[in-house]
């Protein structure tokens, strides 16, 4: 096989990938899971329950929002594909930057009410999360400002 | 980039919406050309060119910055 068929290859099952997602139906599908699993996350700290309950509620709750993330809409265009590549840019270096930045300001804020905190990090749920939720929120948003006239 | 796309579509009594769907895109998408927030692709300049029966170079055209 030549050089250049292999390449195309390779270009064509990255932009396979790239171009998947999931049908518009799946977002309301996203929504529910979401909504619930969060539901659930907060009920949980007023009952005791085993330890592995979290960790599964975490991981359901991000997949619900990667299906919102991931979800055609009802009129999926070139122009709403541009916006939501801005989004994931935007949210990728957003959590970045907070992820550099925030555990130096709790360390600060622990100097500054006598309290000796470690610089922590963050766990992968926390980082995750995150990034979903500024994803959905500027695609949202940009989506609305577009609407403006 | 500047583009004449508001005028045409008043001569030809359009609204967004139904310009929209003559060519199977959303209303902000008229919307932000309109308003030279967003540069179409040229597969979508082509549309736009066929449903209003001018040439794309009528449609657009550049300016010093671009």
């Amino acid at each position: 096989m030549s050089r250049e068929t292999i390449c195309d290859k390779e270009r064509t099952k990255i932009e396979k990938l790239n171009k998947f997602q999931f049908p518009s139906k799946f977002k309301k599908i996203g929504y529910y899971i979401t909504f619930i699993t969060f539901g659930m996350m907060i009920a949980k700290g007023y009952i005791d329950e085993p330890d592995w309950v979290k960790p599964v509620l975490s991981g359901i709750l991000l997949l619900g929002m990667l299906m919102i993330s991931m979800s055609r809409d009802k009129i999926e265009d070139e122009y709403i594909d541009s916006l939501r590549s801005q989004s994931y840019r935007f949210s990728f270096v957003v959590v970045v930057l907070y992820a550099l930045i925030q555990p130096l300001i709790n360390f600060g804020v622990g100097i500054l009410f006598d309290k000796t905190e470690n610089i922590q990090g963050f766990d992968y749920f926390q980082v995750l999360f995150f990034m979903l939720v500024v994803q959905l929120m500027a695609f949202y948003q940009l989506k609305r400002v577009s609407k403006l006239g | 980039m500047k583009n004449t796309l508001k005028v045409q579509r008043a001569i030809k009594d359009l609204t967004q919406d139904d310009l929209a769907k003559e060519i199977g895109v959303s209303r902000q998408t008229i919307n932000s050309i309109e308003k030279g927030r967003y540069v179409p692709s040229t597969v979508l300049a082509l549309k736009l060119s066929a449903v209003f029966d001018i040439s794309v170079n009528e449609f657009f055209e550049l300016e010093s910055d671009d």
